[in-house]
């Protein structure tokens, strides 16, 4: 080989636009060529006769070593390409920057062989075009896919996942996090559906809708969604991207709203049913439940009142005009010195007094804080007894009938509130026919069976006495009587009643035991009828109404202590007593009480109001019997609430009565007391 | 049998053909872990003999399957043609087991040529090396091409092929990343150079029968 030879061989390989390096046997180089010298930074004259791993010291020259030693040794040529070896040789270009490169190794000439070339392709600027296309191409698209909330994934024709966008990733993606590389049909569990979306696609035969699959997420829980495929091509490779939109949420939806349109479909069947087969026992249940609930409504209101009751009654001013009218007329005839005519009027102011201080008690008992003094009755005498008295309330215009019957059973009932009950109807009785007809007061033997019970659950079925006042007035129409046994209502003017008269005839039936009932019509009349509890017993003793004309006369000596602060009472218990032939010894305290007690004094009897200054009567009593022990003691009280206190704790020797009393009632006590 | 008379490789020969190309393979997985850093396994269950049409025909022409090949020529005392064939389908997911899954399909799709190029040129050229270091001959290699396209063009490419040529025929498994892929392995020789061939594993049984190992490589 001549010199000029050799010049025009260096000359060829400078200008070859790759890099040209040969090597010998022991590796070293023996040529390298100028793109080499700008590429690497070395010369030939600092490369030759030195091992790459001198000239490129760091680099990672294993396989290119191996590559010119299997050239040199078995002849074979060997490619190294920058795809699997990103680092090759540490080549820059002309601007500095990395230069990308294949290299290849082939052997050089023929057996034995002694050299062996390594060729540096330059693809840097391939590539940059390649990815700078595929990254104007792919901006768009990626801007879409990464951030479509829809899964994306590409598969190849094995049906491996190629690609999957963020959102599949993050929905199905395994542990280790990628989806790449996986068999796309693990990922479902509707297998056969999936199997047919993919070959529709890679048949180019889209069905035209998206498919509905069923996907398993990585917990196992599984997830629905909407299949659209598309194929594409890269080359010779066939892919499918498959879009699958996200429709839990619309399931969920459309399935609570399927769920509550059954569910609303059974309860209307379910409600029919139930209405054909219930409607009529319903209707019946109503009517008897309707008619119940007004019974209870009306005891329910009687008990409310019986605490409001203490109030005036319109009854009461008819009382007091009959006394203070009395007690005119004694002034008059007295004055005129015609004294033979006083005696009837004082009797008739006496009456109504008393018929005052029953009302009171009345009152009480309805209020229930004075209890009751119910005793076995005959019901004809007191109601005729009363004949006089209702004459007179009724006047010349109304005809006035009583009928009673024979063989009356008794009863047992508080005879001044039954007194009181009659006066009462009769009064409204009266008031009802303003233009004069006819009264009746009836009396009855009367059997309430069970029918009548079950109609009226508040009576118990039974035998009761029937005392019925009818009229043949106004009447009244069904929702006056509906409300006519409620207190205070009335269908008097304001001020001419207080409409507590009939309630307080209810709540006298229900008290003792019975029970009241109101017919009428409009325009025809009224009947009411009391039902009073069958007696089955004897008359005790006869107690009928007081003879205010007998006397109690004192036995001789006998002393009575009258412990009061209300000075016109106590008088007037002392007048009275000592009118009955008793000697008496006042106090008006406590203290005053406890100093007579205390002396020798002789004391048959204290009669004592409850309630007084300092000590009350109670303390008195128990003081001075520490020392006499067998003192008798009548307990005075003005409110029946102290009775029922006192009730309890009355020992042997006490007795109570309660104001206002007559006095007789009083005198009758202490007789009681004292023995006859 | 018709004329002209093909050559007929024995069990044994075969054998030994068998295991020096896992031989190869082996080695070949050896570069490739260094290169990719991850556990790679090659095999080659067995290696057969077979005509042109018939390899053709397990290629599965029927199908018109597109097919992928890395080819590369040798040439020396035996003479042929070398190929990695892969349906076309899997070659993306062998570039993907090769090259791991970090970069995206378009990278990939950009490197495949490349990273087929290069993976098949280990392959084949460990199988050659191997094969005639281990028969005491040595092939000049060919840098590799990459061919697309259906079985019967890989095996008609020019020079010219002979009515008589053998195909040593096998599949190859690969195992990397989870991942099992098989492809094919053959190698187009002529008659002559299946001859040679049977003589020198002929020699090459005989010398490891006498010393009950497979020499090392003395070239």
């Amino acid at each position: 080989m001549t010199t000029d030879e050799r010049i025009d061989q260096k000359q060829v390989l400078d200008a070859v636009n790759g890099g040209l390096i040969l090597f010998d046997l022991e590796r070293r180089v023996v040529g390298w060529n100028a793109w080499m010298d700008t590429a690497s930074g070395h010369s030939e004259a600092e490369a030759r006769g030195k091992l790459l791993s001198e000239i490129f010291p760091g680099a990672d020259l294993k396989r290119l070593v191996f590559a010119i030693q299997a050239a040199l040794t078995s002849r074979s040529s060997t490619i190294l390409t920058h795809a699997l070896n990103p680092a090759l040789l540490p080549l820059k270009t002309r601007s500095q920057r990395p230069l990308l490169h294949d290299i290849t190794v082939s052997a050089v000439g023929t057996p034995p062989i002694k050299q062996c070339l390594v060729f540096v392709n330059d693809v840097t600027m391939a590539t940059r075009r390649e990815r700078y296309l595929r990254d104007r191409q792919n901006a768009r698209y990626d801007a879409v896919v990464a951030n479509a909330p829809d899964l994306i994934i590409t598969v190849d024709r094995d049906g491996l996942v190629q690609f999957a966008n963020p959102a599949a990733l993050s929905q199905l993606g395994r542990a280790g996090g990628t989806l790449i590389g996986v068999a796309a049909k693990d990922l479902f569990q509707t297998k056969d559906q999936w199997h047919s979306v993919l070959q529709s696609a890679f048949n180019n035969s889209s069905a035209g809708h998206p498919i509905d699959l069923i996907a398993q997420r990585p917990d196992g829980t599984p997830s629905h969604l909407e299949a659209s495929a598309s194929l594409w091509a890269s080359g010779a490779n066939n892919f499918v991207t498959v879009i699958l939109r996200d429709v839990n949420e619309r399931r969920a939806i459309s399935e609570a709203l399927r769920k509550s349109e059954t569910d609303a479909r059974d309860a209307a069947v379910a409600l029919s049913e139930l209405n054909q087969t219930l409607e009529q026992r319903v209707e019946e249940r109503t009517a008897r439940m309707m008619q119940m609930e007004e019974e209870l409504r009306q005891s329910q209101k009687m008990e409310a009142i019986g605490q409001l009751t203490g109030g005036i009654a319109h009854d009461f001013n008819n009382l007091l005009q009959g006394i203070t009218g009395s007690l005119d007329l004694v002034k008059k005839r007295a004055m005129q010195g015609r004294f033979n005519e006083i005696d009837r009027f004082i009797s008739g102011a006496m009456a109504s007094a008393n018929r005052a201080s029953a009302l009171t008690h009345r009152l009480l008992a309805f209020s229930r804080r004075q209890p009751l003094a119910p005793k076995p009755l005959e019901v004809n005498p007191l109601l005729t007894s009363m004949e006089e008295l209702l004459r007179r309330t009724l006047g010349e215009r109304v005809v006035f009938e009583m009928v009673t019957a024979g063989g009356l059973w008794l009863t047992k009932c508080d005879p001044n509130q039954l007194e009181n009950a009659v006066l009462n109807l009769v009064i409204n009785a009266r008031d009802a026919m303003p233009d004069g007809g006819k009264l009746t007061v009836e009396t009855g033997n009367s059997h309430l069976d069970n029918t009548y019970s079950t109609v009226h659950p508040e009576i118990e079925p039974g035998q009761y006495v029937c005392i019925s006042v009818t009229d043949t007035g106004s009447g009244m129409s069904a929702a006056t009587i509906e409300k006519a046994f409620e207190p205070f209502f009335t269908t008097k003017p304001i001020g001419t009643g207080t409409g507590l008269g009939l309630s307080m005839i209810y709540g006298f039936a229900k008290q003792s035991g019975g029970h009241a009932k109101i017919y009428s019509e409009l325009g025809q009349g009224t009947t009411v009828k009391l039902y009073l509890p069958r007696f089955r017993g004897k008359i005790e003793q006869d107690e009928l109404i007081p003879d205010l004309s007998e006397i109690y006369n004192a036995h001789t000596n006998e002393t009575v202590l009258v412990v009061e602060d209300e000075f016109v009472v106590r008088e007037l218990i002392v007048e009275v007593l000592k009118e009955l032939g008793y000697s008496t010894l006042e106090a008006d305290d406590g203290s005053a009480a406890l100093k007579i007690l205390d002396s020798k004094q002789r004391i048959d009897l204290v009669i004592s109001d409850i309630g007084l200054p300092g000590l009350n009567g109670r303390q008195i009593i128990d003081a001075a019997r520490e020392t006499r022990p067998s003192l008798k003691v009548l307990f005075m009280t003005g409110y029946a609430e102290n009775a029922a206190i006192a009730a309890g704790f009355l020992e042997p020797g006490m007795a109570m009565i309660t104001k206002p009393f007559a006095m007789d009632a009083l005198a009758t006590r202490i007789r009681d007391m004292l023995g006859k | 049998m018709t004329a002209p008379t093909p050559v007929i490789l024995t069990e044994m020969e075969l054998d030994a053909l068998t295991e020096l190309v896992n031989l190869g393979v082996s080695n070949a997985a050896h570069s490739l872990r260094e290169l990719v850093r991850e556990e790679i396994l090659l095999s080659v269950p067995k290696v057969t003999v077979v005509s042109r049409e018939e390899a053709i025909k397990n290629l599965g022409e029927r199908d018109a399957k597109r097919l992928v090949a890395v080819h590369q020529d040798f040439e020396g005392d035996i003479a042929g043609r070398a190929l990695l064939i892969f349906p076309e389908t899997k070659s993306l997911e062998l570039v993907r087991a090769i090259v791991g899954s970090d970069l995206s399909l378009d990278e990939i799709v950009e490197l495949e040529q490349e990273a087929l190029a290069e993976t098949g040129n280990i392959i084949l050229n460990a199988c050659l090396a191997t094969m005639a270091n281990n028969l005491g001959r040595t092939l000049k290699i060919s840098l590799p091409e990459v061919l697309h396209g259906a079985g019967r063009e890989f095996f008609y490419v020019k020079p010219p092929p002979f009515v008589d040529d053998n195909v040593l025929f096998s599949f190859i498994n690969f195992s990397v990343r989870q991942r099992n892929i098989t492809g094919y392995i053959a190698m187009l020789l002529d008659l002559p150079s299946l001859a040679t061939l049977k003589n020198l594993l002929t020699e090459l049984i005989e010398r490891t029968s006498q010393t009950a190992a497979v020499p090392p490589n003395d070239n």
